[in-house]
């Protein structure tokens, strides 16, 4: 009997049908998919079986930063309730994130001025402009106008290194509406310009006036969407309770609290 | 990459007969890019969005006595919530013995009520200062959700006091999924929705009132699970509360009693 012979086959795979389905998941990843914004503080949000999504306009969320491990394995306490803020605008391109970060600053730092006479703090136009463009702040406002100085580099690694006597936006437990502390200058200076969108609208880019716009006022006044506190579940009720007093002393008592999805059984 | 074969079989040419051109294009490298691209975006993005609760809390201006709302003893039930930490300050995990699941070590003492029997004035507190273990009607519970559909741990307490809204509410429910209650889905969600809020404030039901206090320990999740067993028994009457000396006095008593103290 001869030797059967061995066809010799083509190693050659056809790969135009895995990179057509490799194009489609890729298409549907980039339609659907909707970035992480950068956070200073990385917290796991508690569960809940409540099923209200978070809005994608008008909203400000007040994040909490959470205890961390140290290499010993014990607890950072030292970096636990630090407070940031981030600000969403709305859908209408007039009052973008960039135009309502913008004038919040400027309020707030009307505000800031007006309480602390004795030490008063200036914006520059360009750290007015770079202030716009940070997703989340957290800092004292006498080290804002330092801080927004510098290159976005050097902004991300003071963030990482998260000197606790460096970050956070200053807060107590303060319920005396003449002595508002830095956390409440902010919020109140949120709830001023919410409200003068709605009385009077604003300038557009070219200087002309715009139609007022309600949607902010009503998120962080009326329904309480717009305020959205983003906590570690791990955190002491009693450092998450701190904030919450804040924004009830400036009378904003309905708000979110930001959460996962659980299910009933669980 | 790509390569052009051609096909010339046993040599036989036709003169001016075409040849035969097969074209390959080896999509291997466009594959592994592709793949590479699909591995950033599924890193870079939250395909879950986050969900939120809704709360409304008082403001914190002052109220005259006149204005305060008391609550009827016997519709009051008080939640103190705590959270059992390590010595390095992680929240302690324990098993449930029943489901085999494990849960953070998360405390609910409540009761119902007056806390104990008597009052301070009478001599109902022992040398100690602590409050008989006899007068003591503060017990202790855990967020236990639920098991083949029975409500387990604080869940069956509370599902209990509030019993006749949530019976009201079910038949509701049953309607609705059955879709009776209008002609159309959208109005028969909203008929739902409203007839469901004022079950809820029904004020001729017996309704619960519940205060949630916290520990100073009690982590941000058991508060969040308490309002969640409000919003799981249809419960439309409940605060938080500051947790005070009483309080305090209350657990101590009721750990001496289990002799944890």
């Amino acid at each position: 009997m001869g030797k059967p012979k061995i066809k010799r086959k083509s190693t050659l795979i056809d790969m135009t049908a895995m990179s057509d389905v490799t194009v489609l998941l890729l298409t549907f990843f980039m339609l659907t998919s909707t970035f992480l914004a950068k956070e200073p503080a990385t917290v796991i949000t508690p569960s809940s079986v409540s099923e209200i999504k978070v809005p994608l306009s008008n909203l400000v969320t007040i994040l909490v930063s959470g205890a961390e491990a140290k290499s010993d394995g014990s607890l950072n306490r030292d970096v636990e309730g630090k407070v940031f803020i981030g600000i969403t605008g709305d859908v209408d391109s007039v009052y973008s994130s960039e135009k309502v970060r913008r004038d919040l600053l400027i309020e707030a730092n009307r505000l800031y001025n007006e309480r602390f006479p004795e030490a008063k703090v200036n914006f520059t136009a360009d750290q007015v402009t770079a202030f716009s463009k940070l997703g989340m702040f957290g800092m004292p406002m006498k080290d804002l106008p330092a801080f927004l100085s510098l290159p976005t580099t050097e902004q991300d690694k003071i963030m990482k290194e998260f000197n606790p006597a460096k970050v956070g936006i200053p807060i107590n437990d303060n319920r005396d509406l003449t002595k508002l502390n830095e956390f409440q200058i902010w919020m109140d200076a949120m709830q001023r310009i919410a409200q003068d969108y709605r009385n009077n609208g604003t300038l557009n880019g070219k200087g002309e006036p715009v139609d007022p716009n309600p949607r902010f006022f009503e998120a962080i006044k009326k329904t309480g969407e717009g305020i959205a506190v983003k906590g570690d579940k791990d955190t002491p009720y009693s450092v998450m309770h701190l904030v919450l007093d804040n924004l009830q002393t400036l009378k904003l008592n309905k708000f979110s609290l930001m959460t996962a999805l659980k299910s009933e059984n669980e | 990459m790509a390569q052009i074969e051609q096909s010339d079989k046993g040599g036989k040419k036709k003169k001016g007969a075409q040849k035969k051109m097969s074209i390959h294009v080896d999509f291997t490298p466009m594959v592994d890019m592709n793949m590479l691209l699909i591995t950033f975006f599924m890193l870079c993005t939250t395909m879950i969005k986050s969900q939120t609760l809704q709360i409304a809390l008082p403001s914190n201006e002052k109220l005259e006595q006149s204005q305060q709302n008391k609550t009827k003893q016997s519709e009051a039930v008080t939640l103190i919530l705590d959270t059992e930490r390590d010595d390095k300050g992680h929240v302690i995990m324990e098993t449930d013995e029943a489901t085999g699941a494990t849960y953070p070590k998360h405390i609910v003492y409540y009761y119902e009520g007056k806390p104990f029997e008597g009052s301070f004035a009478d001599n109902d507190v022992d040398n100690d200062n602590f409050i008989d273990a006899d007068k003591l009607k503060l017990k202790e519970q855990r967020f236990r959700g639920n098991t083949n559909g029975e409500a387990n741990g604080i869940r069956a307490i509370l599902h209990q006091r509030n019993k006749d809204v949530l019976a009201k509410i079910d038949v509701l429910k049953k309607e609705w999924k059955e879709g009776t209650l209008a002609s159309t889905k959208e109005a028969n969600d909203s008929v739902f929705q409203a007839r469901a809020r004022e079950i809820r404030n029904d004020s001729t039901l017996t309704r619960p009132v519940v205060i949630i206090k916290a520990g100073p320990n009690a982590s941000y999740e058991a508060v969040i699970s308490a309002l969640d067993e409000m919003q799981l028994n249809q419960i439309s009457r409940y605060q938080i509360d500051n947790i005070n000396a009483t309080d305090s006095l209350l657990i101590l008593s009721y750990l001496k009693t289990q002799g944890k103290l």
